[in-house]
């Protein structure tokens, strides 16, 4: 089995948005609510001004926090790691989007919890997530971590620098981010799986 | 600066509903043990007291599945035909329907009274536990600490039973004012705790004080006057650790719910 994982270089990213787009699209998500959006931040000042655009989204944790807290079972992980949503089974209690501490989940109108979920049905037929597919500047790798040989393996050793959100919180994240600018350190996991 | 393109998640994910179910499951759960030590101890069991609890219990569940989004769903079923022992609402469904059940069979004189009373101790401990539990579970709520865990079932009994004290419930007064006491130095941890804490737990700090800082305080202050009032006017003294109860459980809930999990 598979263990899925993602890759986004913020130095290649140009905040075009087209991923966000894309996953909206793909995954007809309602308005008001996001499987995927853009974090422009800037620091400093000038002539030390910096900016920097982060795409985020379900980090499809390691350790999900998300998962325990269910208590239908509606929140789990695939063989291939992905973490999902059972929309039958889902009382849309708010648990998981309570643990969350990605703010990643929401409440999809039809009354259930939704979020980003890799567009999984993509994977099944062999393709990749929207994304990643629609980046123009190539900065989303997407693949297997434990596959040596897989771009997003290929792309995180190669990487200056690989961070994830958030550490602390011990979730492990399987999309990481690569040669973010040294001034917006996201913060570097001490131990990448 | 930070902006975004798209919509962060970061809106509310409960509502009034559930702040109304934390108060309620309160109740319901310690007019249920309240229930099961009656039946225990006292030779004539008032069968009110578990039409009451059964009572209690229906309307929480009830503002439970009118809060839910999945209302029209049914889904609430695979709460009983699933095993989740790690979440905590899993529990809290069994507890209450474990509660109704017994309370049902009290209050309908069926069945070993003693059984069903020591059962119902089980069951409406959890119901009690488990608010505690669910905040506490979530690690990214900075403050959902782990003193939920003792913070929420002490106050949660001391809604109920400080209610009971309206009702000439006075055998309870002694109880009620170590609850009192009780609530109010957890409360005063939390504080100090959330003070001493990590980056969070001190930014979670300043958002409580912010929103409803002086409310808090009231509230402790009013757990903590229970025993003085409570010898001769249980009555007010009952009203008026319900009242500083039900504020400190919902500050904490509301304000640590709409908190982004990292500041």
């Amino acid at each position: 089995m598979a263990r899925y994982g993602m890759a986004i270089d913020l130095s290649a990213c140009v905040g075009c948005a087209a991923c966000a787009v894309a996953c909206k699209l793909e995954n007809e998500v309602p308005p008001g609510v996001s499987r995927l959006w853009i974090r422009l931040e800037e620091s400093g000042t000038f002539p030390e001004l910096h900016m920097q655009y982060r795409p985020e989204q379900c980090l499809q944790c390691d350790e999900p926090p998300c998962v325990p807290v269910c208590p239908t079972g509606a929140s789990h992980v695939t063989s291939d790691g992905v973490v999902l949503v059972d929309a039958e089974t889902c009382i849309a209690c708010g648990a998981c989007i309570a643990a969350c501490p990605y703010d990643a989940r929401y409440f999809d109108p039809r009354g259930f919890v939704s979020k980003c979920t890799f567009c999984e049905h993509r994977l099944a037929g062999g393709r990749p997530p929207a994304c990643v597919e629609t980046c123009p500047t190539l900065c989303r790798t997407f693949g297997d971590l434990d596959d040596p040989d897989s771009d997003v393996s290929t792309a995180i050793r190669g990487a200056r620098r690989v961070d994830v959100l958030k550490p602390e919180q011990g979730t492990h994240p399987k999309l990481v981010y690569l040669n973010a600018p040294a001034s917006f350190a996201p913060r570097r996991e001490g131990a990448l799986r | 600066m930070i902006a975004y393109y798209g919509v962060v998640n970061d809106g509310a994910f409960w509502h009034w509903t559930t702040l109304l179910h934390f108060s309620l499951v309160a109740l319901a759960g310690g007019v249920a043990l309240l229930t099961a030590y009656r039946a225990l101890t006292w030779a004539r069991f008032p069968r009110r007291l578990a039409w009451t609890a059964v009572a209690l219990i229906a309307l929480d569940l009830v503002v439970l599945w009118a809060e839910s989004e999945a209302r029209f769903r049914l889904t609430h079923v695979y709460l009983f035909l699933t095993v989740q022992p790690a979440s905590a609402i899993w529990w809290g469904a069994w507890g209450l329907a474990g509660s109704a059940a017994l309370g049902l069979l009290l209050a309908l004189g069926w069945g070993p009274r003693r059984l069903w009373g020591a059962l119902l101790v089980l069951t409406s401990g959890v119901a009690l536990l488990y608010p505690g539990l669910a905040l506490a579970s979530n690690a990214a709520r900075p403050l959902w600490t782990p003193l939920m865990l003792a913070f929420m079932p002490v106050t949660g009994l001391l809604v109920a039973w400080g209610l009971a004290l309206l009702f000439r419930q006075n055998d309870l007064r002694p109880a009620v004012a170590g609850l009192g006491v009780s609530g109010a130095l957890l409360g005063g941890l939390y504080l100090v705790g959330l003070a001493f804490g990590g980056l969070d737990a001190r930014a979670g700090l300043g958002e409580l004080w912010r929103e409803g800082g002086p409310a808090f305080v009231v509230a402790l202050a009013a757990m903590l006057a229970t025993p003085a009032l409570v010898r001769r006017w249980p009555a007010a003294a009952g009203l008026i650790a319900v009242a500083g109860a039900i504020l400190a459980r919902t500050l904490i809930v509301h304000i640590g719910a709409f908190m982004p999990p990292s500041m």
